[in-house]
């Protein structure tokens, strides 16, 4: 076995036996109550793992007629499922962040709404106008279709991050992780879609499945990470007396209503 | 040798290929701003003192000024239009500084509100929600107007509409932050002997 492949099967398997710790920790600490989309998400990714390890190894010693073309049609079928469920996970953060505040919810949701028809069109857009130079038409389709949801993910949660600094939103720690480990991974893996779709060499597919793998197990690091660290203690605000703030709030509130 | 350069050539600046670089481009400006956001996030402190002092430097007679449609009136009767526009194109960019630095405190504001949210006294605690609600509806106000600043730094020949709400939304919050500075201050000496 040469150390390509050996590197290649540890960043394969090592995120996933992590992502089995990381099921544990979130089941303690019963955050599964607050973010179950994305409890479902890493159920979804380990059962994923599972299930493309087993044929891969099967289509490497030719057992019960599985082929290579058997591997890439399940890794297919099952992305469509993980893409939505991405999806789900991006509206949980979401909703996590702007928890406290109906005004900001409308006002969010009515921006990222118009962030998303923006992306989804210049993912159709490209989906039409740069489909690939994969010679398999419908691996091609499964690719252009992920580039495109890897757009409009990464492009959500970026603007969401961005939202939340330009309005002085405070995260969650928990939340916090997810979004970012979350920006990270559609990040790389838009990068990594747009350049498969026209590198069909052996050698670019297999570095950039390194790449996207290690990227994977970073993720799974951050939200670990993110997971474990306790929230910050509150910011004291000794210097601030009830009847500053509530001044604070009748002047704003005046502003306001002009 | 040299069809085969040129066939790579035209290979790397196919439409696709563009296309593929532009998003590789983008996905590593996205992982940058993704970076720059966490290490920020664990750096950043709210500081009271900054947001009040932000609020108090804007001089509200001077924002007025610059907003001011009958000044606008003015100016484009008395001076040359070449002259006219160079001065509005200044006097936007000057009110759109003033928006900018209003708009900063409120981001800093919401963050306190949202800090107080976690305070120990029941009764600070309920106010910040609040307060950061109405932060958060001023930050809001600023874009409309940075936006309405913009296009007459655009197009300055635009007659404008002047931004009265806004104006007193400063004097309101400058009025608000002198007291709260006063009251700060006056519990700074009264702590120290």
């Amino acid at each position: 076995m040469n150390w390509h492949k050996v590197l290649f099967l540890f960043l394969w398997i090592s995120p996933h036996v992590l992502l089995g710790v990381f099921v544990v920790v979130l089941c303690k600490r019963r955050l599964y109550r607050e973010f179950p989309c994305f409890l479902a998400y890493v159920l979804y990714e380990i059962a994923e793992f599972i299930l493309l390890f087993t044929l891969y190894l099967f289509a490497l010693h030719s057992v019960a007629g599985v082929t290579a073309n058997t591997y890439a049609y399940a890794w297919s079928a099952t992305l469509t499922f993980n893409i939505a469920l991405r999806f789900g996970v991006i509206d949980e953060v979401c909703k996590d962040l702007f928890r406290d505040s109906q005004f900001l919810k409308l006002a969010a949701r009515r921006s990222l709404l118009c962030v998303t028809g923006l992306l989804l069109g210049v993912g159709v857009l490209l989906a039409v106008y740069a489909p690939g130079g994969n010679s398999v038409r419908w691996f091609a389709g499964v690719l252009a279709i992920n580039r495109g949801a890897a757009m409009v993910q990464s492009g959500l949660l970026l603007s969401l991050l961005l939202f939340s600094r330009f309005l002085g939103l405070s995260w969650r720690r928990s939340a916090f992780g997810i979004a970012l480990g979350l920006g990270v991974l559609t990040s790389v893996y838009l990068a990594n879609y747009a350049l498969r779709a026209e590198f069909t060499s052996k050698a670019g597919a297999d570095f950039l499945n390194l790449l996207t793998t290690g990227t994977y197990l970073a993720c799974v690091s951050i939200w670990t990470g993110y997971l474990l660290t306790p929230e910050p203690e509150p910011v004291s605000l000794a210097v601030v007396s009830h009847d500053e703030v509530e001044t604070w709030n009748t002047e704003l509130q005046h502003l306001l209503r002009d | 040798m040299e069809h085969g350069v040129a066939t790579f050539a035209q290979g790397l600046i196919s439409p696709a290929m563009i296309a593929a670089w532009t998003l590789v481009a983008v996905a590593l400006f996205a992982l940058a701003i993704l970076m720059y956001v966490a290490i920020r996030s664990r750096t950043r402190r709210l500081d009271l003192e900054k947001a009040v002092q932000a609020f108090r430097s804007l001089d509200i007679d001077a924002f007025r000024n610059l907003v001011d449609s009958a000044e606008d009136a003015f100016l484009r009767d008395n001076l040359p239009p070449k002259k006219f526009r160079e001065i509005k194109r200044q006097r936007a960019w000057a009110a759109l500084i003033y928006v900018w630095e209003a708009g900063k405190a409120a981001t800093a504001l919401a963050a306190i509100g949202q800090a107080l949210k976690r305070h120990s006294d029941p009764k600070i605690a309920a106010s910040g929600v609040p307060l950061s609600e109405n932060a958060w509806r001023l930050r809001l106000q600023t874009i409309g107007a940075s936006l309405h600043l913009l296009t007459e730094i655009l197009l300055p020949d635009l007659e404008s509409r002047s931004l009265p709400p806004l104006v007193d939304q400063y004097e309101r919050a400058s009025e608000t932050l002198v007291r709260l500075g006063r009251f700060s201050s006056a519990e700074r000496h009264s702590c120290n002997p």
